[in-house]
């Protein structure tokens, strides 16, 4: 019983890893193993540890109380706006936009960025992955 | 015989070329990098580089890390790449076009603005907008360009072309 709900589980971890776009397994691996070594008793990226960050208000970069939603709206599967300029920030959710998560390049950008503007440093690669697997969900 | 035509041409093409109303030129070099719309326009209008001097853009650049509030940082060479794209279309590069030459000569020497909004010459052109229509959820501040200039995005911002969201025409007089 215990090893059929561990394969249950381990096929969960490995199910949700791979909804990943290939070109983004690489990435989540590098953070996955930087994760590692900075908490031994680090397992896996969590969605809803993600999402607590994603939703989680903070004074930023601008002095302001803001969080992920301030800009990306709290569903992901529908348009943002940035406050500041008006401007429309289509869809983070893979799901309803497919060019999300699926360039490298483009997600290091924002999540250095983001981070940034809403807790004022840099994520750590726990971070930056929960709210990666967090993404993914959406 | 001649001159019976060719005088009133250069009577109309002078009115033409400065008028607003016929609204059909560039005021400024429209916009066609597509790295720059991009990198820039992806949280904001790309505004046209012809709308800031080149030591503006220079200044700009060096700090994208608090771009107005905000981390708007990029890698080495794509920071580099927009640095030069922006120097080879400033003001200074497109005075052909009004709205460059005018924002240009607003703009003392030892100046070097960093928002478009605080140059003389846009002042000028907006200071009688009142408020609330600025500040309605629409357009929410003047460095929305597109949300009242309906064809900024072509370099285009004449007074024809401006639709100021729930409100008649705007008539700058």
């Amino acid at each position: 019983m215990k090893k059929y709900t561990l394969a249950i589980l381990l096929c969960g971890v490995i199910a949700n890893a791979g909804n990943f776009s290939p070109s983004m397994q690489g990435y989540i691996a590098a953070l996955k193993s930087e994760a590692k070594q900075a908490d031994s008793s680090f397992v896996d990226f969590n969605a809803k540890r993600g999402e607590k960050i994603f939703t989680t208000k903070h004074i930023g970069k601008s002095g302001d109380s803001i969080s992920c939603t301030s800009c990306h709206g709290s569903n992901l599967t529908k348009n943002g706006q940035n406050p500041t300029t008006n401007k429309i920030i289509k869809p983070l959710g893979p799901s309803v936009n497919k060019s999300r998560l699926t360039d490298i390049k483009e997600v290091q950008k924002w999540l250095r960025r983001n981070f940034k503007d809403v807790y004022n440093r840099e994520g750590t690669a726990l971070e930056k992955g929960d709210v990666l697997y967090y993404i993914q969900s959406k | 015989m001649y001159k019976k035509i060719i005088i009133p041409l250069i009577l109309i093409s002078g009115v033409y070329a400065d008028d607003d109303r016929w609204g059909n030129r560039n005021d400024v070099a429209p916009v066609k990098n597509a790295i720059y719309i991009k990198e820039c326009g992806s949280c904001h209008f790309a505004y046209q580089p012809g709308l800031l001097p080149q030591r503006s853009w220079t200044k700009m650049m060096g700090n994208l890390e608090n771009h107005f509030d905000s981390d708007a940082s990029l890698d080495d060479a794509t920071t580099k790449y927009l640095a030069n794209y922006l120097k080879a279309n400033s003001a200074e590069k497109g005075i052909e076009y009004k709205r460059s030459r005018k924002i240009l000569q607003s703009i003392r020497p030892n100046e070097v603005p960093l928002r478009i909004t605080q140059t003389r010459y846009f002042i000028n052109k907006h200071d009688e907008i009142p408020k609330k229509m600025i500040i309605q959820k629409e357009v929410g501040s003047l460095a929305n360009c597109t949300a009242c200039h309906t064809t900024a995005n072509k370099g285009n911002y004449s007074e024809r072309a401006i639709k100021i969201p729930n409100y008649r025409a705007w008539k700058d007089d």
